[in-house]
């Protein structure tokens, strides 16, 4: 658990967010980071341009599965040229910095960071995470506690996203899912009338 | 398409935001709108909706100009923006640019025509004088009609005026009809067959309303005055080659009937005059009372074969209807709802009117008219006026809620054809305004059906879609109606109800206003969507399907819906409607 880094939380939009989004060959432990997506908000606003995507080269080619291709379309040829592991968590980690890391569904992203980090001996970094899987729950809440028969917002990034009103966008791509995840936390941010960080983390 | 994005910002601005401002500072980048919408306004009245990919802040962006208009984001709007450089740089390629010069015209146009004409199409608000094309051509007062029928022939005209006061008017259907008909021959008077006082309008009245006031008049020939003066004449015929399916070219079919088996069809045809009108920008109270006008002269055709077949009646009367007839309120061949008065309580005037009454109803089922499920034709509500009388003092002295439900729509009376004044029913109707109960129970009344609202503001769908008639036009008819008769109006259109209303302070001005422009959004909307079931060979209801509106249009209902909750709960609050048994 982190510590509160500020004396007083400052107002939401004075810090800078970073959204992530990883692609892997799968879910589990063993499974391998394939690509990396990341949208600045910074001011309040999403700084598309700034963004920083790249794919993984991996360590092992043969553990690539056909269903993991089906569903991320990442070519094995494609993965040839990539940076390798090391150099693109240093792109991440120069990045997220100070920054507030946001996240849809965090704690899986997040174990494949620690996950790296931890194997290629480097220390975690340990950022501050904003879930909007969490912010759903917590707007979900607060809509049931009107109106007691709601069901839940979904948790899966498009459908909670349609739930919001927000148009589709491409799907399991790590950039494309980062940007969706950078405006489902700007509609969630107002709705929630959420003003400073803390209220993000509580 | 890398410099695209490098540029590329994504802004998040709640509802009711400014995001531009007219004559503020100029715009420094191109907007998109990813999700939501804006509305661009000019002191305060909404000009133009723009919704998801639709772009705005460019025309300040390309002519360095303030913004021309605010724009404000409607509901949760997210924009994709571009600096300046970057949209400069675009404009490199030709069909970007293209694209967004063409929509700068465009803009452009709106922006000088919303302060005239409202976004009303064109053509049907043009003055109606603009279709003059030449002088007009009077004969002297004392000439006979041979003399008068050669002026026109030398014309080439098919009517003239008449000097001198009041102005008449000859036309070829009166020589056809009231001299050579009538056995009459050329040296006849031309004073005795004229028509005087002429029926004028301004040479500056829009067409439609023109159309509509020939339509209800029943002419075919309009005298237009400038500065007290003719200046001209339109006929029906220039009307019709503007459009064929014309109200008027209808009227002129109504007006051949000889037998009501010869109005089968006329439903279909009254549905391509909506259509039409729909299409030609007009307001659904507009199509609703050019459509209602026509239906009045379709049951006045039937009530005068009846008679022809049945002999005079052997008491004044009238015939009435009511319900969104009596409002003229309809769009498409509604349920009828009418009733027949009359004057003299005797057995005979009872044979009589009852089967006049069976003419009309049959005649107007051949028409097209479905018979009323809630059996309020005249067939069952003809009784003379003594009984009309007491019926609507026991609603107002001695209101029961259940019947109240169903006999509202009777304060919506309207006569459309007799001699037999019905004021003691409007004096009935009057003294309403001093019974706080009958006002309270038929304010309950208004409560009945209730916007399909959560309290997360959206809006619920059934299966089917979502009644707007439940959910927002019958609320705001039953609501115009108390305020009506609370302020003692004898008004019966939803529109000129409120605005009698907010006259008399019975409802706020802005409450008014608010209730009409979800009104007339609804009504629209509803014509709209039956005209499309009509198309698809479906009978049109009163339900929309969400996903067949635009996200725009979804808001907009969403936002009526939320004004008639409103609504209710102030009328709700004002008539203490919780503390009725």
């Amino acid at each position: 658990m982190n510590l509160w880094p500020f004396s007083k939380s400052p107002a939401w939009n004075e810090v800078n967010y970073w959204a992530l989004d990883l692609e892997t060959s799968g879910l589990s432990p063993s499974d391998q980071i394939l690509s990396v997506g990341m949208v600045p908000i910074r001011h309040g606003r999403i700084e598309y341009g700034a963004h920083y995507y790249s794919l993984v080269h991996p360590v092992r080619f043969d553990a690539l599965s056909a269903e993991g291709i089906k569903a991320h379309h990442i070519l094995p040829r494609e993965l040839e040229s990539a940076p390798p592991l090391g150099q693109v968590l240093d792109e991440i980690q120069q990045r997220i910095g100070d920054n507030i890391l946001l996240l849809h569904y965090g704690s899986v992203d997040l174990g494949f960071l620690q996950r790296s980090f931890k194997a290629l001996g480097r220390p975690w970094i340990k950022p501050l995470v904003v879930d909007t899987v969490l912010l759903l729950a917590r707007l979900g809440e607060r809509r049931r506690q009107l109106e007691p028969h709601t069901k839940p917002f979904p948790t899966g990034l498009a459908a909670a996203r349609a739930a919001l009103g927000l148009p589709g966008h491409i799907e399991h791509h790590a950039l494309w899912d980062a940007l969706a995840t950078a405006e489902l936390f700007l509609v969630l941010r107002n709705q929630l009338r959420a003003r400073t960080l803390r209220q993000f983390v509580r | 398409m890398s410099r695209v994005e490098r540029g590329l910002e994504i802004t998040f601005y709640p509802d009711g935001s400014k995001v531009l401002e007219r004559s503020g500072p100029k715009s420094q980048h191109l907007y998109l709108i990813r999700k939501g919408g804006v509305r661009l306004e000019r002191d305060g009245q909404p000009i133009l909706h723009l919704e998801e990919g639709e772009a705005f802040g460019y025309p300040s962006l390309l002519s360095q100009d303030a913004p021309a208009f605010d724009v404000v984001a409607e509901e949760d709007l997210l924009v994709y923006r571009w600096p300046r450089e970057v949209f400069q740089k675009l404009l490199e390629y030709s069909a970007f640019a293209e694209f967004f010069t063409r929509g700068l015209a465009e803009r452009l146009r709106l922006a000088t025509r919303a302060e005239g004409l409202g976004m009303v199409n064109l053509d049907l608000a043009l003055p109606v004088g603009e279709l003059i094309t030449r002088p007009p051509v009077f004969v002297p007062r004392p000439s006979t009609i041979g003399e008068a029928a050669q002026v026109m022939r030398s014309h080439q005209i098919s009517s003239v005026l008449v000097e001198g006061e009041p102005l008449g008017i000859l036309t070829d259907r009166d020589l056809r009809n009231r001299v050579l008909a009538a056995g009459k021959g050329p040296e006849t008077p031309l004073v005795e067959i004229m028509s005087t006082p002429v029926k004028t309008l301004p040479a500056s009245t829009p067409l439609f309303e023109a159309l509509s006031f020939m339509v209800s008049q029943g002419i075919h020939h309009l005298p237009l005055e400038q500065d007290g003066k003719i200046i001209g004449l339109v006929t029906d015929t220039v009307f019709m080659r503007q459009q064929t399916k014309s109200p008027l070219y209808l009227l002129r079919r109504l007006e051949r009937t000889r037998n009501p088996s010869d109005l089968a069809g006329y439903g279909t045809e009254l549905t391509g005059v909506a259509e039409s009108l729909l299409s030609g920008g007009l307001g659904a109270s507009e199509i609703g009372r050019s459509v209602s006008s026509l239906n009045d002269q379709l049951i006045r055709i039937l009530l005068r074969l009846g008679e022809d077949r049945l002999g005079p009646p052997p008491s004044a009367y009238s015939w009435i209807v009511f319900g969104s007839e009596g409002r003229m309120e309809q769009a498409l061949l509604t349920d009828q709802d009418n009733a027949l008065i009359y004057e003299v309580d005797s057995p005979e005037a009872a044979a009589y009117f009852e089967q006049l009454a069976q003419l009309v109803v049959e005649g107007l089922i051949q028409a097209g008219f479905p018979p009323c499920p809630g059996g309020y034709m005249a067939i069952n509500w003809c009784k003379p006026i003594s009984e009309w009388e007491q019926l609507f003092q026991s609603w107002i002295e001695v209101p029961k809620p259940q019947e109240l439900l169903e006999a509202q729509i009777f304060f919506d009376f309207r006569a459309v054809h007799g001699q037999l004044s019905l004021e003691p029913l409007e004096r009935v109707l009057a003294s309403s305004a001093d019974r706080g109960i009958f006002l309270a129970q038929l304010a309950r009344a208004s409560l009945q059906f209730r916007p399909p609202i959560g309290f997360f503001r959206q809006i619920k769908e059934d299966d089917g879609g979502v009644d707007i008639k439940k959910g927002g036009i019958a609320p705001i008819v039953s609501l115009a109606r108390v305020y009506a008769l609370e302020a003692r109006s004898q008004a019966r259109a939803t529109l000129e109800r409120l605005q009698a209303a907010a006259r008399e302070n019975k409802l706020s001005q802005d409450g008014a206003e608010t209730l009409m422009e979800a009104f007339g959004f609804l009504m629209r909307l509803r014509l709209r969507e039956q005209l499309a079931s009509l198309g698809r060979n479906e009978a049109p209801g009163n339900k929309v399907l969400l996903e067949r509106l635009s996200p725009l249009e979804r808001r907009h209902l969403k936002e009526a819906f939320l004004q008639v909750r409103e609504m209710q709960e102030a009328m709700s609050n004002r008539f203490h409607t919780d503390r009725l048994g």
